[in-house]
């Protein structure tokens, strides 16, 4: 039978593993501020909950030991994924996931732990001392690997996030046999065995960072490849300018010459007439091309630019009047470019979206930097209605799945910056999404 | 009375606009006043230092050392929040949306030969109508400013503030926007002090703009919308109600 003793050890083991956990959370969710602080004290509720459970499940079935300990794990599991959920505001299945991961973290810390202390008779608050600082050192260097940066990669896309959730939970499931096999391990073999299950835990989170990595670079490669095509029509568009110049100076001196006698014979009206007529075939030939490319001009960060070319020609292709206006030369963005340049490709791909579906379709976009802060604004016209409350959760669109990272993507990608404020504004049938981003590192 | 201001580098533009302005007043009896003609940016902010709600016509193609048409209205905009920005341009290409977001600029006159008079009467004349509009109706503004940029939002637009997702950033909302910026609700309550009530840790909801209290009493309808209602925003509602009548 089990004291009173027996089960308060238990709760402190537990509350232990806990705070292990806790500090591998902070490390994979890239945590700042001090609002998941403060709600650390709910956390309590799960080692209180889990030792509630293990002691009803003992009474229970005494003998199975497998069975209580699964139990106990899995009730674990899914509180600390209530909390991430409610701590960090994620989804479900990222929670899941990231609660996985540290599961994962924190057998590995305590496997680690007991191999330093194998042969010694040591007390027990210095087995704590070890484990706490394996913990500390290991959460420091996952943090210097920006494993945190990584994992969220990885979750990014809502499509896969349950897929990969369930990933982790293989892997923490893995871990957490392990962990129970330790049980029947002859002592001699410990050594070799807890040195496999660090061996697996290193694995995984190499494993991690290295499909993150792929990912990551098989974006980049989509983009590049569609930088490269979009440069040709770029050179194609800068072509037809210079083309059109040629003809222009091979004109101008005959249409001079017809204008001087105009004004000789004192015509001046269909000298006037003659002049705007010039100017506005001036402007309609080759007006619009000059325009979009000295803004486009202004545009430095090579990303940026690639990707505006990209969807400007991509845009004008599906009949959508385009308007770019870039003031001053941007030269940063204030955020990861690669990032930046996915909020700008959500917001343009709604803003064609949206803009296809009425009658004179135009999307207009403004880029302006001034004083240590970078301003977009993407505006298009929109048709039907806008339900405010939904365009931001996941899963909804007006045009079904698959339609890309949508504003919730766009959402989180921003979550990362402090420094970035995203609004949005629907009035008389004009959507605008305005982004400021602060550089203040 | 109205002071407007001019600013162009092209002695003869400036002297076309400002006849044309001053017969249009003189025409039409406005009280408005053309106060200074500036060849130069620098002349200009001396002449209009402290002036108030002053009509601006300002050459967007400027070059005067570090300032040009954009920031020109930048620094007016920042001392005279309500003044009115003009612009006069050389092509009708200019970056003229930029001019119209970033500095709420009213209007703009192309250069173009003896019509550059005529256009700035008329502008004047709407101009002057606008001002006429805002007499009858001051609304009271909510200044909304992101760095050195100020937004202002007619308070009686404002639906709700909602603590957003990310620590310090505040979330705006009108009937059809959604502003996001920096700021608590704890300063904000302070500062709107009486008119919105806190009817949740992460909402602050216009006094006037809520309509009923939905779902089982923990959700409140302000403008159509819903916010969350705790149990002490309940206690505040009450409180604020026995006070109203």
């Amino acid at each position: 039978m089990l004291t009173l003793e027996d089960y308060l050890f238990q709760f402190t083991v537990s509350l232990i593993s806990h705070a292990v956990l806790v500090v591998y959370l902070f490390v994979i969710m890239d945590a700042r501020g001090r609002r998941v602080v403060r709600k650390l004290p709910a956390l309590l509720l799960s080692p209180l909950l889990a030792t509630l459970l293990d002691a009803v499940l003992y009474a229970r079935f005494p003998d199975h030991y497998v069975v209580r300990y699964c139990a106990f794990s899995c009730a674990i599991l899914l509180m600390c994924t209530l909390w991430i959920r409610w701590a960090w505001r994620t989804g479900f299945w990222h929670a899941f996931a990231a609660a996985c991961m540290a599961g994962m973290c924190q057998v590995a810390a305590s496997g680690l732990a007991q191999i330093l202390l194998l042969d010694s008779e040591i007390p027990y608050m210095a087995l704590i001392a070890v484990y706490g600082a394996v913990t500390l050192v290991s959460a420091a260097l996952l943090h210097r690997l920006r494993f945190g940066r990584w994992f969220r990669l990885l979750l990014e896309d809502s499509s896969v996030q349950r897929r990969m959730a369930l990933f982790f939970f293989g892997l923490e499931a893995a871990m957490e046999a392990f962990s129970l096999l330790q049980e029947g391990i002859h002592p001699e073999y410990l050594v070799p065995y807890y040195a496999l299950v660090l061996v697996m835990a290193g694995l995984a989170v190499g494993l991690v960072i290295y499909l993150s990595q792929r990912l990551d670079a098989s974006r980049k490669m989509e983009v590049q490849r569609d930088v490269i095509a979009q440069q040709q029509l770029y050179e194609r568009d800068l072509e037809a300018i210079r083309q059109e110049v040629r003809a222009f100076r091979h004109d101008y001196k005959n249409l001079l010459a017809g204008l001087s006698e105009q004004a000789d014979e004192g015509k001046l009206d269909q000298l006037r007439t003659a002049l705007s007529e010039l100017d506005a075939g001036f402007d309609r030939r080759m007006g619009e091309k000059i325009q979009v490319s000295t803004q486009i001009g202004n545009v430095c960060v090579p990303q940026v630019r690639s990707l505006l070319l990209s969807k400007l020609a991509a845009m004008g292709e599906q009949g959508i009047d385009c308007r770019l206006e870039v003031l001053y030369p941007v030269e940063r963005v204030g955020m990861d470019p690669w990032d930046f340049i996915r909020c700008l490709g959500i917001l343009l791909d709604n803003a064609a979206e949206a803009a296809l579906e009425t009658d004179t379709p135009w999307v207009e976009i403004i880029l302006l930097p001034q004083k240590g802060r970078l301003s977009l604004r993407v505006s298009n016209p929109y048709t039907g209605t806008i339900n405010i409350d939904k365009i931001w959760t996941d899963g909804f669109s007006i045009k079904g799945e698959g339609r890309g990272l949508g504003l919730p993507g766009y959402q989180r990608i921003l979550a990362d910056y402090p420094n970035a404020a995203a609004s949005t504004s629907w009035a008389d049938s004009v959507f605008i999404q305005e982004l400021t981003v602060e550089e203040n590192a | 009375m109205i002071p407007i201001y001019l600013c162009d580098d092209e002695e003869g533009v400036r002297h076309q606009l400002k006849t044309a302005l001053e017969r249009k007043i003189f025409l039409e009896n406005y009280d408005m006043k053309v106060v200074c003609a500036a060849s130069a940016a620098r002349e200009l902010l001396d002449a209009a230092r402290d002036s108030r709600r002053g009509d601006y016509f300002l050459d967007v193609d400027l070059k005067d050392g570090a300032w040009d048409g954009f920031t020109l209205g930048r620094e007016l905009r920042r001392r005279d929040p309500h003044g009115t920005l003009v612009y006069i341009t050389s092509y009708g290409d200019l970056a003229w949306k930029t001019f119209q977001y970033h500095l709420e600029a009213f209007d703009y006159i192309v250069k173009e030969g003896e019509q550059t008079g005529p256009a700035a009467a008329r502008c004047l004349e709407a101009v002057h109508a606008r001002l006429l509009d805002e007499r009858r109706d001051p609304a009271e503004m909510f200044s909304l400013r992101t760095g050195d940029e100020t937004r202002h939002i007619p308070l009686a637009d404002i639906l709700f503030f909602e603590a957003a997702p990310k620590a310090h950033h505040v979330y705006l909302h009108t009937a059809d926007s959604r502003l996001d910026f920096v700021d608590s609700l704890n300063e904000l309550e302070k500062e709107l002090d009486g008119r919105f009530v806190r009817v949740h840790r992460s909402f602050l909801a216009a006094w006037d703009k809520i309509e009923a209290v939905d779902g089982k009493g923990n959700q409140v309808r302000v403008g159509g919308r819903l916010c969350l209602l705790s149990r002490t925003g309940k206690a505040e509602l009450k409180k604020k109600q026995r006070g109203s009548f």
